[in-house]
């Protein structure tokens, strides 16, 4: 049985969807069967950054309602063939929100991938809780700022209470990935660090992400960066990517990478 | 503390707003049914005495968890 993997965030536009596409991709290449789901009705975008837009015949609510099978509607990537894609529905149509059937387009996706990773609506809006019903893992993502931070811990919040792995007494794993870090800003006191934002949050590190311009490049074309071997997004992408397959992977201190000499001396001191 | 560098990191500032703002909102939010509860007392207190609003707050002290409920009458 595959491990259902929800990516979450408290606020939007932290990257969540940049952090499914490039993850997905990563597991994929690590040689395990992989399906990323694209719960966030409100805003697909999945599918443009695989570059499968074109691509899409059936969404999930065509598996939910009209009989149309599994096989039919996933999508299998050509960047990677074992990686498939699930499109979010069109509309907002209410069967996304019928738990029961959520819950068996969940198991039958378990039964034939090892990794099954939702992209989630951000934790704000509706639809947030029903992707995080049946996970048994989430991603936190955030960025280094206020407003992501304290609304990824309220998102976290509702996990908790809402999930069916903590109604039946267990507990969903989180893990955070924090994005978007600014290695120049961290050094110069201007940009919260990891530490810092571990310690507010208290859940374990899975990933540094830097920010990188290339990302943009990579989502006009529909490559996820992790295609690039030079990014250093990519990079920490990969890195992430195996650490959820189960292998030790040391961590990378992105937020001294490529900070100039002065920053380094006026760090030791702030 | 050095303030040959002009002012406090910004970052600091964060840190330390975050910390209590979170503190509150998950002190806030750590019953799902406080809304409920609030609504049942205020039904229960106003059969003897004009209610105007009810505060719950969970509290910690020594490691001992509390409900503080807080009844403001009517004047």
């Amino acid at each position: 049985m595959g491990i259902v993997i929800a990516v979450i965030s408290g606020k939007g536009g932290v990257g969540k969807t940049t952090t499914t596409a490039n993850i997905g991709l990563g597991i994929a290449q690590n040689g395990k069967k992989c399906v990323v789901v694209d719960f966030d009705i409100g805003q697909r975008n999945l599918d443009m950054l695989l570059g499968l837009e074109n691509r899409v015949v059936y969404d999930m609510v065509h598996v939910m309602d009209e009989g149309v099978s599994l096989k039919q509607a996933l999508i299998k990537s050509k960047m990677d063939s074992n990686l498939s894609f699930l499109a979010a529905s069109q509309t907002k149509d209410k069967s996304v929100l019928d738990s029961d059937k959520i819950y068996k387009l969940i198991e039958d996706l378990k039964a034939e991938f090892d990794f099954v990773i939702l992209d989630a609506p951000a934790g704000i809006e509706s639809g947030y809780e029903h992707t995080i019903e049946f996970a048994d893992r989430a991603l936190v993502v955030v960025n280094p700022e206020v407003s992501s931070i304290r609304d990824s811990d309220r998102a976290i919040g509702i996990l908790d209470s809402k999930s069916k792995k903590v109604k039946d007494g267990q507990e969903v794993d989180k893990f955070l990935i924090i994005n978007r870090i600014d290695p120049k800003m961290v050094q110069s006191g201007e940009m919260l660090n990891s530490e810092d934002i571990l310690e507010i949050l208290s859940i374990p590190l899975i990933g540094k992400i830097p920010e990188d311009k290339g990302i943009i490049d990579a989502s006009n074309q529909g490559k996820p960066i992790i295609l690039d071997a030079n990014s250093k997004a990519g990079q920490a992408y990969k890195r992430v990517a195996s650490r959820i397959c189960g292998e030790k992977v040391d961590f990378v201190d992105v937020e001294s990478e490529s900070a100039g000499f002065m920053q380094k001396i006026k760090g030791m001191f702030l | 503390m050095f303030p040959w560098f002009g002012k406090k990191s910004s970052a600091k500032t964060a840190k330390d707003r975050l910390t209590i703002a979170i503190m509150s909102d998950r002190s806030n939010n750590s019953f799902p049914f406080i809304e409920d509860l609030k609504a049942e007392i205020i039904e229960v207190v106003k059969k003897y005495i004009g209610v105007k609003k009810v505060d719950i707050q969970k509290e910690t002290l020594d490691g001992v968890e509390a409900l503080s409920i807080d009844v403001q009458l009517e004047k």
